[in-house]
């Protein structure tokens, strides 16, 4: 009954992208090279040893990874929970959590000049001989562990990211229901080894920014970020899909509502996780731990941090509160492009006030590097998604999903 | 509810109609009769199936339920309502200082006001579900009906109250039956009369008399006076494991709990190892002429500062001996004059013995030790020289450029 009902809605409707996203690749890799090499010249002109520069390439990579790593998340969880109602959106975050390999190149901006000694973006890859502090962090935060870490986290999201596009990819071949069984038991694995790599991440490469400050929700933070981003990505890419014509008989207002109630719950979990390593620093009030606050509590990164809470937080609660805005997928949709661009903002105010205490220093640098990553991820992603169904078309579950109703 | 054994229809010659039931085969058939109902008119009826029936609230007209915005105006009620209650207990009722922290500060009363969110929205939710389906009810006449039994297994319904405009005793239960109802049947009202029952009474009566013991005895014990100790309900609070001041010990050998300092202890910040700052003097017991720390115009202006508060009352604003406590010994009759701080005896003075002065007293002079500080006895002192030179400044004192002006 499944497959009939799948076929007969296929119709004459697409299920993949078209011959138009095939010559987009290489035309998305030029420009965001390009783009990338024109900011990195910017950067050396400011004849600060690249630092104004790969700050603002760590905050737009950080924004991108958490991006496919939400999707991950999000893919990895519908399995576990042996969701039906996902099936049809679920290949979309299999895309996106398949350019997780791609995320590795882009990191080598990051960690090929600290292993040819800069440190620019991390200060305690040098430290001074009398800094007690850095030396007792040695064990921990030197270069060749933090360089091991990298591969094993890229390790462990690029094989789950790759995995769960390719069983599923190779279902919609031979419409065998083992492999979801395989996929399912495998969701179990790569959640365990997901929260473990991710909140390592983002002590190494966000929390050792301050190498001095510590808080351990801060993995948790990030995470919470993460999926918001995923799932954002997730409801903007079945509304342009859509809008262009494709997966019409597959996405329906019931999808579109379920990612809106999952968007507001994670969106609440981040102000949930927000306040509660605010709070506890706030309260405790002790010097290792404020100083972290203390940059971003007073003048414009005060008023940035405040912009965070009604970005992130109050106004997008209150907007995707309503049955009625769910249900609206080009509304959800605006709500999706407004949390992301919040998620950049959250990075951004990670990241910059070590470089620049004083204030946001936005610039060219900061939409070069937005600009030229924007396209290279773009790129990847349409060469994950490109000859691909953008639906598991043999899915047991896809019938399911198909006739979900949520009332 | 009625007896099981008993079979409907014994009393119904006595006893009024409650209205009619009408079995379906199917849930599709259910969905259409439903719409029927609706279209004819009917607005005191209802559907009955084991399992939720996908759109038989479209069917049925049924308006979305109000709910959502009751919980919602709970949850802010909840807000309002902690932030107030903790506003007023800790911040103007009561006010108590934790840890330098205002007394009143959002981070700390964010917890609460979310759990009372949370609590009030949870208990609106429930009551207002309740409310909304007009629950608790003890007793329906279709739960009489043997065939309603099915209701919950595999059976489905339309049931359409007596009490509707539209209810025809003879002409609703057929047109029923013409819509493919596979079985109809009159429901009445129970014989017996709707009393609530004797013994649940009872309880209800006991019980409630029981709740009134508690407060009774609460009140007596505020109101009688009594010799016996106070009942202690948490112990280990009253009763603490720990020494109170001067309190004896068998631990010690010389019996007292409090330990005396370790020989030779000194408290943070009273070392006060360096002569000549702390007393003016060199090692050679001599007063010290020159002062122990960098002379600034910062140090200068505290001097002046802190001159004019302590000194400057006798000693006057110039260092003359005119303050106004002697001008108003000289009114009164009793003249008494400090010394000038211009006489040589003064002047000739190192500033190591001013500075003696000042801490210890002279003659009728009170020693200054306890209320100035020592940095702020030098700062004083730098400002006595200054004084004492503007006294017997010469033209080559003034700086250049100012020359011209003092003509």
């Amino acid at each position: 009954m499944h497959l009939n009902t799948t076929s007969s809605h296929l119709g004459d409707e697409p299920f993949t992208l078209g011959d138009s996203a095939t010559a987009i690749v290489p035309l998305a890799t030029a420009a965001g090279l390009g783009l990338l090499a024109l900011t990195a010249v910017l950067g050396w002109l400011e004849h600060d040893s690249f630092r104004h520069f790969f700050f603002s390439y760590l905050v737009v990579f950080c924004f991108f990874l958490s991006i496919s790593l939400g999707a991950l998340f999000f893919v990895a969880v519908q399995h576990l929970s042996r969701a039906g109602w996902s099936v049809t959106v679920r290949r979309l975050a299999e895309i996106l959590a398949g350019a997780l390999p791609a995320m590795t190149v882009l990191f080598l901006p990051i960690i090929v000049p600290m292993l040819l000694g800069s440190s620019s973006l991390y200060a305690w890859v040098s430290p001074a001989p009398h800094d007690e502090l850095l030396r007792h962090k040695l064990p921990y935060l030197n270069l060749p562990f933090f360089g091991v870490r990298a591969v094993a986290y890229f390790a462990v999201w690029g094989l789950f990211g790759r995995y769960f596009l390719l069983r599923s990819v190779e279902q919609d071949r031979s419409g065998d229901p083992q492999l979801t069984l395989k996929m399912e038991r495998a969701s179990a694995v790569a959640l365990i080894l997901f929260a473990f790599t991710l909140t390592f991440a983002a002590f190494d490469w966000l929390m050792s920014l301050e190498p001095r400050w510590f808080s351990t929700i801060f993995g948790v933070y990030f995470f919470a970020g993460t999926v918001v981003a995923g799932l954002s990505a997730i409801i903007l890419m079945a509304a342009l899909l859509q809008a262009s014509g494709r997966l019409r008989w597959a996405i329906t207002t019931e999808h579109y509502h379920d990612l809106g109630k999952l968007l507001l719950s994670f969106v609440i979990f981040w102000g949930y996780i927000a306040f509660s390593q605010y709070m506890l620093i706030w309260y405790a009030n002790l010097p290792e731990e404020v100083v972290w606050y203390r940059a971003r509590n007073a003048g414009p990164w005060g008023i940035t941090s405040l912009l965070l809470l009604f970005v992130n937080l109050l106004i997008p609660f209150l907007g995707l509160m309503s049955r009625e805005v769910k249900r609206r997928k080009y509304l959800l949709a605006f709500w999706a492009v407004w949390l992301l661009a919040g998620h950049w903002l959250d990075m951004y105010w990670l990241v910059m006030p070590t470089y620049h205490p004083a204030c946001p220093p936005l610039g060219l640098l900061d939409l070069g590097c937005l600009l030229g990553l924007s396209c290279l991820y773009l790129a990847a992603v349409l060469r994950v998604a490109v000859g691909r169904p953008l639906v598991p078309l043999k899915d047991p579950r896809l019938g399911e999903s198909l006739a979900f109703e949520n009332l | 509810m009625g007896d099981p054994e008993k079979q409907p229809g014994d009393a119904e010659a006595s006893s009024a109609l409650a209205g009619v039931l009408a079995e379906f085969a199917s849930a599709e058939a259910l969905v259409e009769a439903a719409a029927a109902v609706r279209a004819a008119g009917y607005r005191r009826w209802d559907c009955h199936s084991p399992f939720p029936v996908h759109g038989i609230d479209r069917a049925m007209g049924i308006r979305f339920t109000p709910l959502p915005w009751l919980v919602f105006a709970a949850g802010l009620t909840g807000a309002i309502v902690a932030l107030l209650l903790q506003w007023w207990t800790n911040g103007v009722d009561y006010p108590l200082l934790i840890s330098g922290k205002p007394l009143f500060g959002l981070p700390a009363n964010i917890a609460v006001a979310f759990e009372l969110i949370i609590l009030f929205a949870g208990i609106t939710a429930f009551v207002g579900c309740l409310a909304l389906n007009q629950l608790p009810r003890f007793a329906h006449p279709l739960l009489r009906s043997e065939r309603f039994r099915r209701a919950t297994t595999d059976a489905m319904f339309i049931s359409i109250e007596a009490a509707d405009p539209q209810f025809d005793a003879a002409a609703t239960p057929q047109w029923l039956q013409s819509l493919g109802a596979t079985a109809v049947e009159l429901c009445y009202e129970p014989v017996a009369g709707r009393a609530i029952p004797r013994p649940l009474l009872m309880a209800v009566v006991v019980l409630a008399s029981l709740a009134v013991l508690p407060p009774l005895l609460i009140a007596r014990a505020r109101l009688v006076k009594s010799t016996e100790p106070r009942i202690h309900i948490i112990t280990d609070m009253a009763f603490q494991p720990k020494y109170k001041m001067q309190a004896e010990s068998p631990l010690f050998a010389d019996g007292r709990a409090m330990r005396p300092p370790v020989p030779g202890a000194i408290a943070d910040g009273q070392l006060q190892d360096d002569d000549h700052r702390y007393r003016g003097k060199l090692p050679d017991g001599r007063f010290a002429t020159t002062f122990p720390m960098p002379l600034t115009e910062a140090l200068m202006r505290r001097g002046q500062e802190r001159f004019n508060i302590y000194c400057a009352v006798c000693h006057g604003l110039a260092g003359m001996g005119d303050g106004i406590i002697p001008q108003r010994t000289t009114a009164r009759g009793k003249p008494w004059l400090p010394v000038s701080l211009h006489e040589l005896s003064v002047r000739s003075q190192p500033v190591g013995q001013l500075f003696n002065t000042i801490t210890n007293g002279i003659r009728t002079m009170p020693a200054y030790a306890s209320q100035i500080p020592v940095e702020d006895r030098w700062a004083i002192i730098l400002y006595v020289r200054a004084l004492q030179r503007s006294r017997a400044a010469t033209l080559d004192d003034v700086p250049a450029e100012l020359r011209d002006k003092i003509r």
